[in-house]
């Protein structure tokens, strides 16, 4: 090795550690990953960052641990690969049957009850994860159209759709398409019939492609707020397609050992949240301009922080 | 909503929201100084040894310029996959960035220390500590300052791409008014503030820059 090498390697050295040591501890002002730190992880829905805010909230309050939100990822694989690797401790919102297909790659049955069973004890067995009791609302795929369309065309459950399907336009969820028991393959085959044009896109848009006039009809989330401030139809699943999918918090076993306090604490959001409410919620923040923030923080102050009840 | 205009709908969401933005501007600013401080730390001292080892200069300001051009979201998610997601990730991203300006200025400045004054300090008997800490730096003062400038202006941008790593900041605000529906208010109340701390922060390094440079200093 010759004497400038050395040198330039002893400039180096530094830099390097100042990244081992930065990555190991906490800078006053952020909450970084010391151990008191609780780390949520939310994807980038209205949905996700309330309920993220709402555990924000409730961690604050009844505890003196420090919080952070890894916001804004982009799928329920993102989150629970960040989960995995421990770069975070919690997820805000997972779907059981999500999971149960994306995750643990089943198809086997769509019967709400074992699938919330199964999900349950293989994510406690295979990744050491709890899965926490339901929220209290179900969130799950449904067809919606305005108003107008469904007048025109006499539309009150998805079977009515069979005789305009082959002109229509549709706006999806872009994971629905690939999804085996519950996506579009299968629905094909349960109701008889395909849409003309498909188009999958981000979750969040199709709603107002449907408002204005782009798409004919749209296969969105039930919970979402949007479907009360643009008066959406929703159409009846009658072959019972869409299994409900629950909604709860899921947390790293390690987190829970190391922070005792977490585990009552996210227990007291147990059924809390019925779907009118989480409804409600998403519509102030679509709606009204609301922050996820300001809203989870009004929340639990109007519902005092979820005092007494089970501990 | 629907009958306000943007402008309405702005003081709207900052009426109501404006607790959570405040704070986000917190995180943003602490994000940005933390790497600009860091860089300052380690790229003054570099910038001061390669002014005496000039043979070396090269090379840093090479290494520094490669940084540099590799944009901002693939080093973001380059260094995502060594620390994974979250606030450290765009600290040492904003570090990275932060180190070309600091070390190139620090150099500049070292090297426009004017060699007469130099002889003079060497003259009076000085030490090579004295020389650096009684006429070198003070002398370059300003030029690194500029520097300094510059790196923060740079990482208050940078900062604002560190939403998609979840680090939160105003970036986050902006990345929500994108989803929205009618999210043009909610896109301005989070790019006003980043554009605000980079206007602030630069007349403020500004300053003292001026401050700081010899050429204004009147001799008493």
């Amino acid at each position: 090795m010759t004497k400038k090498m050395k040198r330039v390697i002893k400039l180096f050295l530094p830099l390097v550690a100042l990244v081992v040591t930065l990555s190991g501890c906490s800078l006053p002002g952020l909450g970084g990953t010391s151990d008191d730190t609780v780390r949520i992880a939310a994807q980038n829905t209205t949905e996700q960052q309330i309920m993220a805010a709402i555990i924000q909230g409730m961690i604050k309050h009844y505890s003196n641990l420090d919080t952070t939100v890894i916001n804004n990822l982009g799928s329920a694989t993102v989150s629970f690969q960040a989960q995995k690797n421990d770069e975070a401790d919690l997820t805000a919102i997972r779907f059981n049957g999500t999971d149960y297909q994306t995750i643990l790659k089943k198809s086997a049955t769509k019967d709400p009850k074992v699938i919330a069973a199964t999900v349950k004890r293989d994510f406690q067995k295979k990744y050491h994860m709890t899965y926490f009791p339901s929220y209290g609302f179900a969130d799950t795929y449904q067809f919606m159209v305005t108003q107008k369309y469904a007048k025109e065309h006499n539309l009150n459950t998805v079977s009515d759709l069979k005789k305009t399907a082959p002109q229509m336009q549709v706006g999806i969820d872009q994971i629905w398409m690939n999804r085996k028991a519950d996506g579009y393959g299968a629905f094909q085959k349960t109701y008889g019939f395909s849409f003309g044009h498909v188009y999958p896109m981000q979750i969040g848009l199709v709603y107002n492609a449907l408002a204005s006039n782009k798409m004919d009809a749209i296969l969105g989330y039930s919970t979402d707020g949007r479907i009360g401030s643009y008066n959406l139809k929703l159409l009846k699943d009658d072959k019972q397609f869409f299994p409900p999918y629950q909604a709860s918090v899921v947390a790293n076993d390690k987190a829970l050992k190391r922070n005792p306090q977490l585990r009552p604490i996210l227990k007291r959001l147990d059924g809390k949240i019925p779907l009118k409410t989480m409804q409600r919620l998403n519509y102030q923040v679509d709606n009204n301009l609301q922050e996820p923030a300001t809203v989870a923080n009004k929340f639990l102050k109007d519902n005092n922080y979820f005092e007494g009840g089970q501990n | 909503m629907q009958n306000m205009n943007i402008v309405q709908q702005l003081f709207y969401y900052f009426a109501h929201n404006g607790m959570y933005v405040l704070s986000q501007f917190d995180r943003h600013f602490l994000i940005s100084i933390y790497g600009v401080v860091f860089a300052a730390i380690v790229g003054i001292p570099i910038g001061i040894f390669i002014a005496k080892h000039r043979k070396l200069s090269g090379w840093v300001i090479g290494i520094a310029n490669v940084i540099q051009t590799v944009p901002s979201l693939a080093m973001l998610s380059l260094i995502m996959l060594a620390l994974g997601l979250g606030v450290n990730t765009v600290i040492v991203t904003v570090f990275l960035y932060a180190l070309l300006p600091i070390i190139k200025n620090t150099y500049t400045g070292m090297l426009n220390v004017n060699a007469d004054v130099l002889d003079a300090g060497k003259g009076m008997g000085m030490t090579r500590v004295q020389i650096l800490r009684l006429i070198e730096i003070p002398l370059s003062l300003s030029v690194i300052m500029a520097g300094i400038r510059n790196a923060l202006v740079l990482a208050i941008g940078i900062t604002a791409i560190g939403s998609f790593v979840g680090a939160g900041g105003l970036g986050d605000i902006i990345i929500r008014g994108t989803n929205a529906t009618n999210g043009g208010a909610i896109i301005l109340a989070g790019a006003l503030p980043t554009a605000l701390m980079a206007i602030i922060s630069d007349s403020v390094l500004g300053f003292f820059e001026r401050k700081f440079d010899p050429t204004n200093r009147t001799s008493q």
